[in-house]
């Protein structure tokens, strides 16, 4: 015996596969699911609070992005989980039906699925490569002002070394100035998450890492601790107030006190 | 039958499992009975004439005298505030806290702890802002060389409640101080005020790590919740 050749055209097999009843019905779920992953998906991008400095605004929008360029993949497979349910359900009277034949070698299949995940992987990977150097410290006429970030159970407590020593509880900054944070811990893990200026770094036990950031918005935003670290965790948070640079002068003058 | 029962035994056993896990739940953060602080008249203060509060806590070197009862509890040993680890205070007004520290200690990991913040000057006593009075002397700082304890309510990032963020060290009774049994007849007494603002609720801890057994001394009463820590209201 011999196997039969398939001599059909690739034009007629793909013409006659889309004609197929549970294609289409795949095909609607996974516009549906798709159009509401678009619609609602970049919501999550934006419940941190409007930005307050450029890095947070390229995390905002890397996050929409990296959304929306997701969305397709995750509506394909959601929509192929939904038909599978209700459409390929097996009927109560009928009993299990018999294991379906293994599928191997679908050429197109696999090249569409290989090609479509390695440009979207490296469109990622361009994109936050791109994000992460525009992010890095440039040269500015500012001088940038270093500020020791220092976590404990359970709060936080911040020194000026260059503005005479100061100590605060809150984190005091001035607007459009490039800051250096000197973060470091004197108990347990900690992370320091100044949530709407996009900073979120460890604070390791004696060690220092380093963040930077510009702030470009005045006001009162979040601090708080990202990384669980015992009974008052959850209330291990603080403001950051950033001023404008006369206003954060005068703080200075003033020995940390408003 | 045999199916519908099975599924009605799960149903009931996971609808039993989650009731016991919110039981738990709700009566280990049941409060006990708080200390309310008690309004005597007005005061002058920079925001104005406001009600003046007062209120007294102590900190002792074990759980006999506080809210654990005279038996101290399961863990009589431990170190604790009394007489209630949760305090009442009232909105918009100037509170006059009095600490009796009756226990030992050693250094402070921070020293930032071993200044006064967020206090404010109490009528009558000399002190300024930024103060307390520790046995009868004004002082903005203490030594984080030998600390007993702190007092410090913390601040929370909300939008919702008025930031409240005090810090006050208590000073170590020194070891020769420190009898075999009962309490020290020479404990410190600091005396610091700040002003409420609106309703809210904030937690308190010792920034001490006075705890044992775990890493740094974060264990026993550090990982526990009414010893070293506490509730306040302010209502």
């Amino acid at each position: 015996m011999s196997d039969s050749v398939d001599t059909q055209p690739a034009t007629s097999k793909f013409r006659a596969w889309i004609k197929r009843p549970y294609i289409r019905h795949v095909f609607l779920i996974w516009l549906a699911v798709t159009i509401l992953i678009e619609l609602f998906g970049p919501v999550q991008a934006h419940l941190m609070g409007a930005p307050a400095s450029e890095s947070m605004k390229a995390i905002e929008d890397t996050i929409s992005l990296f959304t929306y360029a997701a969305a397709p993949v995750a509506a394909l497979v959601i929509s192929v989980v939904i038909y599978s349910i209700f459409g390929w359900r097996q009927a109560k009277s009928a009993g299990p039906s018999d294991e379906s034949p293994a599928i191997r070698t679908n050429g197109p299949a696999t090249t569409a699925w290989v090609l479509v995940s390695s440009i979207l992987c490296v469109f990622l990977l361009i994109w936050g490569l791109g994000e992460m150097n525009s992010l890095a410290p440039k040269a500015s006429s500012a001088k940038p002002i270093v500020i020791d970030a220092i976590g404990n159970q359970w709060a936080w407590n911040f020194k000026y070394p260059g503005s005479g020593n100061i100590e605060s509880h809150e984190l005091v900054m001035p607007k459009d100035q490039p800051i250096i944070f000197h973060v470091t811990s004197v108990d347990v893990i900690h992370s320091l998450w100044i949530v709407q200026l996009g900073v979120k770094i460890d604070a390791n036990p004696f060690r220092v890492t380093l963040a930077h950031v510009t702030p470009t918005r005045i006001g009162r935003f979040s601090v708080r601790c990202a990384e669980l670290c015992g009974l008052y965790h959850a209330h291990m948070q603080t403001d950051a107030v950033v001023l404008s640079p006369d206003d954060f002068n005068k703080w200075v003058a003033n020995g940390g006190r408003s | 039958m045999k199916r519908v029962f099975t599924a009605l035994v799960t149903v009931l056993l996971g609808a039993a499992l989650v009731f016991g896990i919110a039981s738990f739940l709700h009566v280990s953060n049941l409060q006990n009975a708080p200390v309310v602080a008690e309004v005597r008249g007005t005061a002058q203060t920079a925001q104005g004439v406001l009600p003046h509060a007062f209120i007294a806590l102590s900190t002792y070197p074990d759980s006999l005298a506080g809210e654990h009862g005279p038996s101290g509890g399961s863990h009589p040993d431990w170190v604790s505030y009394g007489p209630s680890t949760d305090i009442s205070l009232p909105a918009h007004s100037l509170v006059t806290m009095t600490i009796t520290q009756y226990d030992s200690g050693e250094v402070l990991n921070n020293p930032y702890f071993a200044k006064v913040a967020g206090t404010v000057a109490t009528p009558g006593d000399g002190t300024a802002d930024g103060q307390m009075l520790l046995d009868g002397r004004p002082v903005s700082q203490v030594s984080p060389e030998h600390i007993g304890h702190t007092f410090t309510i913390h601040e929370l990032s909300s939008p919702s409640q008025d930031n409240l963020f005090v810090n006050v060290p208590l000073p170590a009774v020194s070891d020769d101080a420190m009898p075999d049994s009962g309490y020290t007849k020479t404990p410190h007494v600091i005396t610091f005020s700040f002003i409420t603002g609106s309703a809210g609720k904030y937690v308190w801890n010792c920034e001490y790590p006075c705890g044992d057994g775990t890493y740094r001394k974060f264990g026993d009463v550090m990982g526990a919740r009414s010893f070293m820590s506490g509730t306040v209201t302010v209502a």
